[in-house]
């Protein structure tokens, strides 16, 4: 086994090289990978955050085509590592005017690796609607003809008929087409949903990106790095959840254990508790609906994704990937809605179409409740009585969203526009910085509320998941009332872990089993860095979300934008082990910005800068 | 050390290599009825069948189930004086919003009860400091009163609370190993973390008093099991705490004496699983794979040529909605196609053997490979599926099972 006596990068986990591909001047070229900036932010989110930061000036148009749509990989994409070919999409969100990062399954990342290629940076617009095809060095832009049109399924179908098996793909539905802020990037079943990426793409006129590779990933010391996969890999064997429950159940595992901590959100969080919650727990689709286990990713022993069949005289029979705890929260739950078929159709028809689940149902569930209180009439719904719980409501609205037809052509836009219009419904307007919340009530959470208000692309749990603490008892568990600095601290740490697995790039999933000890261990004779300690890991991803806030700070965000819906912040939840909270938010986000090192008004002071090298960097 | 609490030591751990094989039950009362424990004297029955050093127990299964362990060369008797919530498992149970820890015996309670030796639980990473003095406080209150009675006190040290994260884990277990230690215990059990390196700060951390390995969840793979047991030896313990491991797997006497091979016998992995020089062929499950294609990327990686997927001498396919496994299957077409004899069935071992140097790349091979797993490298020779010489790769990393090796 070879061990790499290299001083540059490449062989050292990296391919030392960034792909450029300019579609208006049809210019394509690399240059390398510094590694400075691979050693002090390792890939992935750290490395897309600062080609974002670098390649664009202040106030730069989501869809102008100056705005570059990156697909970041990490050291570990592509080797042993369980679940190395995750991709991470970097570009600024037409949905909140943030920085967006998002995160796809799949097989494209590693491929991209071996293909030579440690970034793909896309700049410009075609000219006319474009395919990018990448076979290792053979690069080229080709006319995407027939695909511009068809759903995401479709598309990828064809592209394999074309091109060959061996290609994997990215694309985007009909949704991303006509620059829905909705619309995301698929790959393979998979998505990367949030925040609009797959309209940023869609303005600049490419379809699909299809990607063939066929160079080994070499990396520092090959003997050691098995050994410590191994490690990973065993650890994660024999981790309860990522080797049991999440196989069985899927991520929709957790769901009657959070519907029992009162925090699962119930039609527009009006409360936490759903009546109706064993009717689509994970317990219930494994019964009845789902008939396959699969892993999204290269190497991942989890396999959470579940196949399911749905046979129903409304819609005859799909099958769909899914669907996942946040799309039976977001169609489910949050609509009122107990219908396992009408849930499960609906996850297909954002698929087909490419759109954001989670967004999705935050619109039609504000929707429903705009309905409830008279604001909005079945005749302005073009004839939907969307009443709570009503599954054919859910999936009219759906289709109209997904398909931008009619009344969804404006809903599509997001529940922060919608609630522009309708001038009294602020209070319930369940977004942060534009985007709908997740799947979990954070008051009776306190360190979601803290989550979702900090997170760099609006709402998002994926950040500070605090969650595993809260409500599911990792490491031990926390509290999930108290709102005071143990909470915070332990809020960063989280988030800090997170930047590093998103910079690696491995699955979130990993964390359900893996501690950053299995991931230093696997990062240093992959790359041959000489972190000190695990310690100095975890600064890594401090320094990743200091760079993000800065990037938003950029672009005009700061304190003022760390808000939560007034809903959370004044309503005080009505039932369960959380009754009587609201989010106490303000001593949190002092308490937060003080130990990240930010001012009051939570821009990152110039010592931080200092101490975390950044200023070397930007 | 005393007379008394050397006796009782020695019957812990074997005096003549100074490890032990310890079964605990005690899971009950505090993560709630578990597999394998719904009738706790039946499943001691058919463990006690095997060969093993000592039991786990709560006070009330001590006083239960004392007709278990009266005969001669019954294993010593460790009895729990302390109880928490801080295991409960999520599933259908609320997890615990504050983590509490009781004692709820004094050790002389415990010697009535027929006490070799009493455990309790030590807690670090608490986020009130209050809360950890306290636990200390009891912790050196109950081994105070063990030494009284010469009780040996085992301490299960755990890294919990709102301090504990990813990145200090194995910290909290060193200080909360050097707290007990100070504290006076008389033997440790720890979660195993992971790894030999970092498992080796932790024994040395307890300065010479014994540590125990517990078992945690059940693995999914019996090699996982064993090959940690030989990590941790390895890296210093002396010995471990199964019981999930044992009590949750088909044949619990079974196991016990494959552990007591391996931590009293010194016995290696594959002579526990009888591998040693058997001939082996793969057998492939397709249902139970998942796709993740962990088989090809660790197969180029062990024949050298680093991580590639189309390096791998076996290949994963989806054919409608399914997996497909296709491996060497040692029908020997390639070996008849081969014109000058560059590919050998090797009968005896169960593996093709490959003359590199005779081949000259005509690629007959790969066109009479029935299952089309065979593939020429960029230099035009085949890659050659050798059953990794006997400890097939693809079979050691498959999270699933899905392919195994049969021994014929």
């Amino acid at each position: 086994m070879r061990r790499c006596t290299d001083l540059t990068l490449k062989g050292r986990g990296y391919a030392g090289k960034i792909l450029y591909v300019d579609l208006t001047k049809s210019k394509i070229w690399t240059e390398p990978l510094d590694e400075k900036i691979a050693y002090l932010l390792l890939g992935g989110k750290g490395l897309g955050i600062w080609l974002l930061y670098k390649l664009t000036r202040k106030n730069e148009n989501p869809f102008s085509p100056n705005m570059p749509l990156i697909f970041a990989i990490g050291p570990l994409t592509g080797t042993s590592a369980p679940t190395s070919s995750k991709t991470c999409i970097v570009t600024k969100s037409p949905a909140t005017g943030t920085l967006l990062d998002s995160y796809c399954g799949g097989f494209f990342g590693s491929e991209l690796k071996y293909a030579g290629y440690d970034c793909l940076v896309i700049i410009g617009k075609a000219n006319e609607p474009s395919i990018l095809v990448i076979d290792d060095d053979n690069v080229d832009i080709r006319p995407a003809g027939q695909l511009w049109g068809l759903t995401t399924l479709e598309a990828e179908k064809e592209i394999k008929k074309t091109l060959g098996e061996g290609f994997k793909t990215m694309v985007i539905g009909p949704a991303g087409e006509r620059l829905s802020p909705i619309a995301g990037v698929f790959s393979n079943l998979r998505c990367a949903g949030r925040g609009g990426a797959g309209a940023v793409m869609g303005s600049k006129k490419l379809k699909a990106i299809a990607v063939r590779g066929s160079q080994p990933v070499h990396v520092y010391d090959e003997k050691e790095f098995n050994k410590m996969a191994w490690v990973a890999h065993r650890t994660l064997r024999m981790s309860e959840s990522t080797a049991r429950t999440m196989r069985i159940y899927g991520t929709a595992n957790i769901l009657l254990v959070v519907n029992e901590a009162g925090a699962l959100p119930t039609r527009n969080f009006q409360t936490g508790r759903f009546e109706d919650a064993e009717e689509i727990s994970g317990e219930r689709f494994r019964e009845t609906l789902w008939v396959r286990d699969f892993s999204c990713s290269l190497n991942c022993p989890i396999a959470c994704s579940k196949i399911a069949v749905v046979n129903d005289k409304r819609f005859g029979e799909i099958t769909v990937d899914g669907p996942d705890y946040e799309t039976i929260f977001s169609l489910g739950s949050n609509c009122g809605v107990s219908d396992r078929n009408a849930i499960a159709y609906a996850n297909y028809i954002c698929d087909l179409y490419g759109i954001d689940t989670i967004s999705v149902g935050g619109i039609i569930a504000f929707v429903m409740e705009l309905y409830e209180k008279g604001h909005i009439t079945s005749e302005e719904l073009e004839g939907i009585d969307a009443k709570w719980g009503n599954a054919e409501a859910l999936i009219r609205l759906v289709e109209k969203i997904a398909k931008g037809e009619g009344i969804g052509s404006f809903l599509e836009l997001g529940v922060k526009r919608i609630a522009e219009k309708y001038p009294n419904s602020k209070a319930y307007a369940m977004e942060v910085k534009g985007l709908e919340l997740p799947g979990y009530e954070p008051r009776a959470a306190q360190g979601m509320g803290l989550c979702y208000a900090i997170s760099e692309r609006g709402a998002c749990h994926l950040r500070a998941y605090t969650a595993g603490g809260e409500l599911l008892g990792h490491l031990g568990g926390i509290d999930p009332l108290i709102y005071d600095r143990t909470k915070v601290m332990y809020a960063i740490d989280r988030q800090d872990e997170k930047a590093v697995i998103d910079s690696s790039v491995l699955c979130f999933f990993t964390l359900f089993g893996l501690r950053l000890k299995e991931v230093y261990q696997m990062i240093l004779p992959c790359t041959g860095f000489n972190y000190e300690s695990e310690k100095e890991l975890k600064r890594v991803g401090e320094r990743i979300i200091t760079l993000a806030r800065l990037y938003n700070v950029r672009e005009g965000f700061g304190m003022s934008n760390d808000y939560l819906p007034e809903r959370l912040l004044k309503e005080p939840l009505p039932e369960g082990p959380a009754k009587g909270m609201v989010v106490y938010l303000e001593p949190m986000l002092k308490e937060y910005y003080k130990a990240r090192g930010w001012d009051e008004n939570g821009i990152p002071k110039p010592e931080k800068i200092d101490e975390l090298r950044l200023s070397e960097i930007i | 050390m005393s007379v008394g609490k050397n006796i009782r030591m020695n019957s812990i751990f074997n005096p003549d290599d100074g490890k032990c094989v310890m079964l605990p039950v005690d899971h009950n009362f505090l993560v709630g009825p578990i597999r394998g424990l719904e009738n706790v004297e039946e499943t001691l029955k058919r463990a006690l069948m095997g060969r093993l050093d000592a039991v786990m127990v709560s006070p009330g299964q001590a006083k239960r189930l004392a007709h278990l362990f009266r005969k001669r060369g019954s294993p010593a008797l460790v009895i729990r004086g302390d109880w928490s919530n801080a295991f409960r498992e999520k599933t259908y149970t609320l997890p615990v919003r504050s983590i509490q820890e009781i004692l709820i015996a004094h050790p002389r309670d415990l010697l009535h009860l027929g006490a070799t030796g009493a455990v309790i639980y030590y807690f670090v990473g608490y986020g009130d400091e209050e809360k950890q003095a306290q636990h200390y406080e009891r912790m050196r209150w109950f081994i105070k009163n063990c030494e009284a009675v010469e009780l040996p006190c085992l301490v299960t040290v755990m890294p919990m609370g709102e301090k504990v994260s990813g990145a200090n884990f194995v910290d909290f277990l060193e200080l909360g190993v050097r707290m007990a230690v100070e504290a006076g215990a008389d033997m440790l059990e720890v979660p195993y973390t992971q790894d030999v390196d970092t498992f080796r700060r932790i024994v040395a951390a307890a300065k010479g008093v014994p540590v125990l390995c517990a078992g945690g969840p059940k693995a999914a793979r019996l090699r996982d099991t064993l090959e940690i047991v030989v990590e941790l030896l390895h890296a210093g313990a002396s010995g471990v705490v199964f019981g999930r491991q044992v009590f949750q797997s088909e044949d619990p006497a079974a196991l016990l004496n494959m552990l007591y091979a391996l931590v009293h016998e010194g016995k290696t992995v594959e002579e526990v699983l009888g591998l040693i020089g058997r001939r082996i062929r793969l057998k492939t499950l397709a249902e139970k794979c998942i796709g993740c294609r962990l088989c090809e990327i660790i197969c180029s990686s062990s024949h050298g040529s680093s991580f590639s997927m189309g390096k791998a001498r076996l290949r994963i396919r989806e054919a409608q909605g399914k997996y497909v496994i296709s491996t060497c299957t040692l029908c020997g077409l390639c070996a008849k196609a081969c014109p000058v004899g560059a590919i050998k069935v090797n009968v005896e071992l169960g593996r093709l053997e490959f003359n590199e140097e005779k081949c000259i790349g005509c690629g007959k091979c790969v066109e009479a490979c029935p299952t089309e797993v065979l593939k020429l490298d960029e230099k035009g020779k085949p890659l050659i599926c050798d059953r990794c010489q006997g400890d097939p790769q693809c079979v050691r990393w498959c999270p699933v099972e899905a392919i195994i090796a049969e021994v014929y």
